[in-house]
């Protein structure tokens, strides 16, 4: 397994990780009563800074932790460089992606119109990015695995 | 127009140039290992950049390394 495909595997599960404990977190204390999730749209727009800002440091210490990891297993400390190919495979799997989180906005929008909560599309919003998230990995998998 | 495919003669110019390895004519091209196996294997059609290298690599023109021929019928 080449390199790329491990840090497509790590960006998956880190993705998926990341969200999961922050999206529990939070819910829990909607649960408890400590903050109120379906009225405060300001408390939205903090909450998903906040996520943006966590996810960038988990982010930055699982990639270096994966590059010491694989570093010590495969004896290689140099990280192979981005070319040609690796480009255009990035390109593909974030069109991928871009389609799958507009079709996440679009979904946010019909369960507006037809009458769900206003914080239903800060939900859906997650929920999207977490899929296009996943769609642009497998997507470079995908085409590293079967060809671009 | 029929259906045609690149195709190319990496593996044999290899054998022929010493054995080179994947790695070296990685090395010697700037890409990684990983895109010149997937030259190979016809997975990946380079950038007319890259081809132009590889064929320089070898010292052969550019129809001796890719050729664009019409897809086997009898594979499909």
């Amino acid at each position: 397994m080449s390199y790329r495909e491990k840090e497509n595997i790590i960006n998956i599960f880190s993705g998926l990780f990341i969200t999961g404990i922050f999206a529990w977190s939070i819910y829990q204390r909607h649960l408890d009563g400590r903050i109120d999730l379906t009225d405060d749209f300001q408390l939205w727009g903090k909450l998903f800074l906040i996520y943006a800002a966590v996810t960038i440091v988990a982010r930055i210490v699982i990639y270096i932790v994966f590059s010491i990891i694989n570093a010590i297993i495969t004896r290689e400390e140099k990280i192979p460089k981005e070319d040609e190919r690796d480009k255009l495979i990035k390109l593909k799997a974030i069109r991928n992606s871009h389609y799958s989180f507009s079709a996440g906005f679009f979904i946010a929008i019909i369960l507006l119109a037809i009458g769900l909560p206003s914080y239903s599309i800060f939900i859906v919003f997650v929920i999207s990015g977490v899929v296009s998230e996943l769609i642009d990995n497998g997507s470079q998998m995908y085409y590293y695995r079967k060809g671009v | 127009m029929p259906n045609r495919t690149i195709q190319n003669n990496i593996r044999r110019l290899r054998f022929n140039a010493d054995e080179m390895t994947q790695q070296d004519l990685a090395d010697r091209t700037g890409v990684t290992r990983q895109t010149i196996v997937a030259i190979e294997k016809g997975n990946y059609s380079p950038s007319l950049e890259l081809a132009f290298k590889i064929a320089l690599t070898f010292n052969k023109p550019l129809e001796e390394v890719f050729t664009y021929e019409q897809e086997d019928q009898n594979l499909k």
